[in-house]
């Protein structure tokens, strides 16, 4: 009985450990809204991200640039009927470090839902 | 969040997509066109040549509509390419009302051409079943529950227009039945873009 509530203790600990791990540039609001809506079409333009993420022009350019910088998006800017097209896709990193990051969350959550109140 | 949470954000985005009222003036303008249709047939043209003649008046909104979404529309949501599984759902969408107009259109033909089958409700019912048919798979396909109610709605005209003209003896009861419900629906579709391009402005960059 002893042996299953340290397994368990120990259990707890690693997966809180994990908050430490968290990938930084996805767990922002900005950059994980960017990431989940890019996560769910094979790829999308600068206007469909400011309008579902609802974020500034200068906002979600910034954290395209950082996105970018790190590899989980691709950004491909072109022309369209003499008009700047800015397309963006998620990579295959970006689409790992994302469902990484969502899994480590689920992870840290369902622990916090065993731990009693006030934790 | 987990896939099922992912596959709401999706079906959310898709869903976005057919803002701007296009799915209701798609629907008033199919029904424009048949309130026309019988119209024109009650008025002394063969039901062929009516269908004929409120094709091309039904080609050019369509047409109209089709602009509106490629150069309002569109430009004000962001261009998107959907994922494959969206994609191939799209595609099935193109399979189930194309055999069920193609099975209409054989039934039609048959109360058409049989004179003593043409003046059965039959004919009536069987086309409201296509427009049920039709409506609901799109609503299938494309995650849309309103659809469901707009298919319930255009399936029922029908039957109600050939009742109220047993009620009220005109011979024009059926069409102005239909044609009232087609501009009850470009009515609002016209509301739905006005709304659409006061919340969506054409992104300055």
């Amino acid at each position: 009985m002893k042996e299953l509530e340290n397994q368990g203790k120990k259990q707890t600990t690693d997966s809180l450990s994990e908050i430490m791990n968290i990938d930084r540039l996805v767990h922002s609001p900005a950059r994980l809204s960017i990431l989940t809506y890019l996560s769910v079409v094979e790829e999308g333009d600068a206007v469909y991200l400011l309008n579902q993420t609802g974020l500034t022009w200068g906002n979600l350019s910034a954290n395209v640039t950082r996105l970018q910088e790190a590899g989980y998006i691709e950004v491909v800017k072109e022309f369209k009927d003499k008009k700047p097209h800015t397309l963006l896709k998620l990579t295959d990193r970006g689409r790992k470090a994302f469902h990484d990051y969502q899994n480590k969350m689920k992870g840290l959550l369902d622990i916090k839902g065993h731990l009693p109140r006030g934790t | 969040m987990d896939t099922s949470d992912q596959k709401k954000i999706e079906r959310r985005v898709f869903t976005s997509f057919f803002q701007g009222g296009i799915i209701e003036a798609f629907t008033g303008i199919i029904l424009l066109q048949l309130g026309l249709s019988a119209l024109f047939s009650r008025s002394g043209f063969g039901d062929w040549q009516s269908a004929l003649l409120t094709l091309p008046i039904a080609l050019i909104l369509l047409i109209v509509v089709f602009l509106v979404r490629r150069f309002v529309i569109i430009p004000r949501l962001g261009r998107v390419k959907f994922l494959p599984e969206r994609r191939r759902k799209l595609s099935k969408l193109i399979i189930v009302p194309t055999l069920t107009l193609i099975a209409g259109a054989i039934v039609g033909y048959i109360f058409a051409e049989n004179a003593s089958l043409r003046h059965i409700f039959v004919g009536l019912i069987s086309f409201s079943l296509v427009s049920i048919i039709v409506f609901s798979a799109a609503a299938y396909f494309l995650d849309m529950k309103r659809l469901y109610v707009y298919g319930a709605i255009v399936g029922l005209v029908f039957p109600l227009g050939k009742y109220l003209e047993t009620v009220i003896i005109s011979r024009n009861t059926l069409p102005a039945t239909i044609l009232l419900t087609a501009f009850v629906f470009l009515s609002i579709a016209i509301v739905f873009l006005v709304a659409f391009l006061r919340k969506y402005h054409e992104p300055g960059v």
